[in-house]
């Protein structure tokens, strides 16, 4: 199953993909739009610095986009009471309409990627992208300028830990 | 050709769902029967939703109502009367009798009615059952006033319904503080506050000795000190014992619930039991226990299953959590040393450093350490960071040199990668791996 990941090298920590990820979820799906609006949730992905004090200094300040990881078996599925967290093709979706708010789910994950406000809140693979292709198929992916976001399967993605940093970058001129 | 296999399940909640799910998951040939004395299969957690109005009958379902149909599964509206083990088979109460080469205990457990006068009037309910809650509902167009019985979780979630019914309620707990199994006592006092504020009398140190009233109607309920709180209906939410009337006669290990191991095997060769009913290993506590909790059954349930499809799976072991909300204000707590001392409580001593934060009014931050390990936390209002403490905590993390920062930490898993990153040999679930292999390159 196609899944998101970041690269750390790539990471500049410009949170582009969390804007990205909260404007995809608003009824117009546009940036002024929904900020004139108010329709702006939570995002799903957010950027993170890698390491407290004093780690911060030996890893050099990495920082990098997490998210779910629709896990399998996954936490979230098993904690919830209303079934409303289920799995779906791999997938790990939250049907918000059977949502109660108990937040056994944030509970149980263990990567802080469930958000609750009101309802639990999760990275849902952008459904109205299904259409798209490459790289707009998610928010997230197509926001990030420096494509440190990936999407696909762990082993392509390995592949592009494996390449120097520089290839995006020549690629690109 | 290989042999169909047979697999019983008694009970259709959590945990037998879950493993009935996951046999058929990788038996796609095998027969299944699940057996349970409910009709239908429902979240017992969402009662309380249902009393209060929020969610109707039809939205108590966690799995669609044709799950069993749709999967192959057999259910069965019967009630196991009989285990016997040497003939590997079980009775149930419309006379069938059902062999099986694999059976799963997931029988529960059934509210602890305190032993007091006048307890099984026509008028006390627990709430465990749906019919439990219909019971209330029906009684709610005759009912001022209600008395609940027991300040944990299932009794609060209950005064709260009943409050948003139109109900005046007073909430009777022996223990010297509300909620006394889930917080400490500066934390569930500010969930006293919050009841209080709502409406709902709160006595603490309020041990009931009698139901009082006559064969139709329910008159009040007294305490020790003689005091009578008057009302006509009675709700206990005193805690659960684990249904084992099926083990009478068996040789099947039992102590407070049925002793499993780390397989989630029985004393008794192909019985396993999972949920309520099971007391299995206890991350924190290092003996078996049974921490009766929704989540805890369905991973129990599961990993029960792939033993029986002899897909050898350890059971990592649960720990003592929870999470709710009481009038709009979410609160998790996990681990051992917020309990009190007591026998189902924790142990004095159990932690060694208490960190403490109200960064604004109404949020409400508590960890609690022992050697440089979480060993419990309570989080009130703001509920985020839980997911990541608890992670840490199961898995014994030292958070040195974290700890200035633990209160803070938010959601975020990043700032604590690199603890996981060097305790990666505790952390081998794939995604984990996947993420130390990530930040590692």
């Amino acid at each position: 199953m196609e899944r998101l990941f970041c690269d750390p090298r790539r990471c500049v920590g410009c949170r582009a993909c969390e804007i990205a990820c909260a404007v995809e979820h608003t009824p117009s799906k546009d940036l002024f739009v929904s900020v004139l609006n108010r329709e702006l949730g939570p995002p799903r992905r957010r950027v993170q610095t890698v390491g407290a004090q004093p780690y911060r200094v030996a890893i050099g300040g990495v920082v990098l986009s997490l998210g779910c990881h629709h896990c399998d078996p996954a936490p979230c599925v098993d904690a919830c009471i209303t079934g409303a967290m289920h799995k779906e093709d791999g997938q790990t979706v939250c049907d918000t309409d059977k949502c109660v708010g108990c937040w056994m789910c944030v509970m149980r994950c263990p990567y802080g990627a469930i958000t609750p406000k009101v309802k639990a809140i999760k990275c849902d693979l952008c459904p109205d992208r299904r259409e798209k292709v490459g790289r707009s198929r998610y928010a997230c992916v197509e926001a990030c300028p420096t494509e440190a976001l990936f999407a696909g399967t762990f082993e392509e993605f390995q592949r592009v830990l494996a390449e120097p940093v520089t290839a995006v970058w020549e690629g690109r001129q | 050709m290989k042999k169909t296999q047979r697999f019983v399940i008694i009970g259709a909640s959590a945990a037998g769902s879950s493993a009935a799910e996951t046999l058929r998951r990788y038996d796609p040939t095998a027969q299944i029967t699940v057996v349970s004395d409910e009709k239908i299969t429902y979240s017992k957690p969402l009662l309380s939703y249902y009393l209060a109005g929020k969610l109707g009958e039809e939205q108590l379902f966690f799995r669609a109502p044709d799950f069993y149909e749709r999967l192959g599964i057999e259910r069965i509206h019967a009630r196991a009367v009989g285990l016997l083990p040497e003939k590997s088979t079980v009775e149930l109460s419309d006379g069938q009798k059902l062999k099986y080469d694999k059976l799963l205990l997931a029988t529960g457990a059934a509210p602890r009615f305190p032993k007091v006068e006048g307890i099984h009037r026509d008028g006390v309910f627990g709430l465990r059952k749906l019919e439990d809650a219909q019971g209330i509902l029906t009684r709610l167009p005759k009912t001022k006033r209600a008395v609940v019985l027991g300040g944990g979780l299932v009794g609060l979630k209950a005064a709260e319904a009943l409050k948003e019914r139109g109900v005046d309620v007073t909430v009777l707990i022996d223990s010297p503080h509300a909620l006394s199994q889930m917080l400490d006592e500066s934390s569930a006092r500010i969930f006293e506050r919050i009841f209080e504020q709502n409406g709902v009398t709160i006595r603490t140190k309020a041990k009931p000795v009698a139901v009082l009233g006559t064969k139709e109607k329910i008159e009040g309920v007294q305490i020790a000190s003689g005091e009578v709180f008057p009302c006509d209906l009675v709700v206990v939410g005193k805690g659960v014992d684990p249904s084992l009337e099926l083990l009478e006669g068996t040789q099947i290990r039992k102590d407070y619930g049925v002793c499993v191991d780390d397989y989630l095997r029985t004393s008794v060769e192909n019985i396993y039991a999972a949920g309520d009913v099971a007391q299995a290993r206890d991350v924190l506590r290092g003996e078996p226990w049974i921490n009766a909790l929704w989540p805890c059954a369905v991973e129990q349930g599961r990993v029960a299953a792939l033993n029986m499809l002899n897909k050898e799976t350890i059971y990592r072991g649960s720990m003592r959590m929870n999470s709710v909300q009481f009038f709009g204000v979410p609160v998790i707590s996990a681990g051992l040393a917020v309990l009190t001392p007591g026998p189902l409580g924790g142990r004095p001593g159990e932690h060694d450093e208490t960190l403490e934060a109200q960064p604004v009014p109404g949020i409400y931050r508590k960890i609690f350490l022992k050697d440089e390990t979480i060993v419990g936390f309570v989080l009130v209002g703001d509920v985020e960071a839980a997911g990541v403490l608890r992670i840490l905590m199961e898995r014994r993390v030292t958070i040195a040199p974290v700890k200035d920062e633990l209160l803070e930490l938010g959601p975020d898993l990043g700032r604590v990668l690199p603890l996981i990153i060097e305790n990666k040999e505790r952390f081998v679930e794939r995604e984990f791996q996947e993420l130390v292999h990530t930040v590692g390159v």
